[in-house]
């Protein structure tokens, strides 16, 4: 219990602010600069992942060692979704967080990693509560919506945290007895225990924050006014023409998000932004990123 | 009318700060109200500050940006105001800082050095039941949270800077200036169901009945 305070004590520290994707040093003090409360070091940002078609694993840990001593900030690294020996590496790396990521190929589509091994945190993506719950049975410290990442198109990652709050609260209007959240607990393949304190609360036992899609200031702000904790951008900074510009606009964005003068302000002039891909026009494909894990 | 507690809500943990808060004044039929602090109106109003846990870069950062500064600058140095900073929070009211120091710029009034980071990254981290009975009465076993956390490497002026809490390996985690002002490395909002130590920051601070 005291480990897992430790490890969602980080996260809690985190909220409010933006984490931004980075590829290299260069990158992440650019981000840091940015008002940045993390970044995740990788080696190719999802938009680029999505192109490429190929099997996209944990970043080289040299790299992600570079970003770590070029900044101040914690830094969190991505592992595929079941690869519990890329976990035990950035554990010994040392990275503040992990995050068991869709955006990078499965090594495992049966099992998550058993998170509750660690002593590094672990963040995973979510799209609707019994995956959230699960992920934080397994021992995440945080969740994320899961969004689609690499599109610049936030409409999933909107569908998600839709989703969590609003199953959240029909469950606490529906499940009147111990036996209704039974059988509820069974059905979403969690603890009883997990779902009731999640009823109690009204919200999830861990901070949740919003991923996947993210590309503008507004994007941020609709987020966080939806009930998200703060956000994870990826792709979106660095696939414009102005990065350092549009990273403080997210960031001010983020903390004034329901300050519609401050939005106005920081949403203006921001340059090109990330073209992206809309998720409608994906949808035929089978390369939503969304739809691993489970 | 009874005295406003605000909580500096740029980034950080600044919603458990308000449930500690609210929770000594439900119980204790305190005369007080809490607020989040994003604007200066907001902060006009309070006579009492709390800066949180979070990233101190990005707080430093947005304070700069968003013309926060100069406020938070002038509040802080204002003696009827009491003041308390949590981990960031004692970074960002700081005098001087040893390591790391570029991209903060802290509001200088804690007469100490403060070194960021001071145990490492977040394998470091740790929690640890602390004895805070030499000013909390009774409080033997204090849940005490420390993630990636600073600590009070000098003390710059030892007539008005007194050290509140030292762990056994002798590194400064809490301290007091004058009346008004407390710092701490640690996260008291992280205890659950655990408020003395708020309960005793608005007591002796911003009640000052102690």
């Amino acid at each position: 219990m005291s480990e897992l305070k430790i490890k969602s004590g980080l996260a809690q520290m985190l909220k409010g602010g933006v984490i931004m994707d980075v590829v290299n040093p260069e990158q992440a003090i650019i981000a840091e600069k940015a008002g940045a409360c993390a970044v995740m070091a990788l080696e190719r940002i999802p938009a680029d992942m999505r192109k490429s078609g190929q099997v996209c694993r944990m970043s080289d840990p040299k790299m992600i060692k570079d970003i770590m001593a070029s900044v101040s900030i914690p830094v969190m690294a991505k592992v595929r979704i079941g690869h519990f020996v890329e976990a035990q590496i950035l554990q010994a790396l040392e990275v503040d967080y992990i995050d068991e990521s869709e955006v990078l190929t499965p090594a495992d589509w049966e099992h998550h990693i058993k998170k509750n091994e660690y002593n590094v945190p672990f963040v995973c993506g979510a799209k609707n509560l019994g995956e959230a719950l699960r992920r934080i049975d397994e021992g995440a410290a945080m969740i994320r919506t899961k969004g689609e990442a690499g599109t610049g198109d936030v409409s999933e990652a909107v569908k998600h945290i839709t989703k969590i709050k609003g199953e959240i609260a029909e469950y606490k209007k529906t499940l009147k007895t111990d036996e209704e959240i039974k059988a509820k607990a069974k059905e979403l393949r969690v603890p009883t225990e997990l779902l009731m304190q999640v009823l109690e609360q009204g919200k999830l036992p861990v901070v949740n924050f919003a991923a996947g899609g993210v590309a503008t200031p507004a994007d941020a702000a609709l987020l966080m006014q939806l009930g998200c904790e703060g956000v994870f951008v990826g792709s979106g900074i660095f696939k414009s023409s102005n990065p350092e510009k549009l990273a403080k606009a997210i960031v001010e964005a983020t903390t004034h998000y329901n300050d519609a003068a401050k939005l106005l302000q920081v949403s203006s002039d921001l340059g090109d932004l990330m073209g992206g891909i809309s998720v409608e026009s994906i949808k035929q494909s089978d390369k939503r990123l969304a739809e691993i894990g489970w | 009318m009874g005295k406003c507690v605000g909580i500096l809500a740029l980034q950080g943990a600044f919603i458990e700060h308000i449930q500690h808060l609210e929770k000594c004044i439900t119980e204790n039929k305190y005369d007080l109200s809490v607020t989040t602090v994003k604007t200066p109106e907001e902060l006009e109003i309070c006579d009492a500050l709390i800066i949180p846990g979070g990233e101190s870069t990005s707080m430093s950062l947005i304070a700069q940006r968003t013309g926060m500064y100069p406020h938070l600058l002038k509040f802080v140095h204002d003696p009827s105001k009491a003041i308390w900073g949590t981990c960031a929070g004692l970074i960002y009211l700081s005098k001087e800082l040893s390591n790391e120091k570029e991209l903060v710029k802290p509001l200088n009034l804690l007469k100490v050095k403060v070194k960021r980071n001071a145990f490492g990254r977040q394998a470091q981290s740790f929690i640890k039941d602390c004895d805070f009975s030499s000013f909390i009465p009774d409080c033997t076993d204090f849940p005490t949270v420390f993630i990636r956390a600073p600590v009070i490497e000098t003390i710059l002026d030892p007539q008005e800077v007194l050290p509140l809490y030292t762990l056994d390996n002798g590194l400064i985690v809490a301290a007091t200036q004058g009346k008004n002002i407390l710092a701490t490395s640690f996260h008291p909002e992280l205890a659950e169901n655990d408020s003395r130590f708020h309960d005793w920051f608005i007591k002796k601070f911003v009640l000052k009945q102690l």
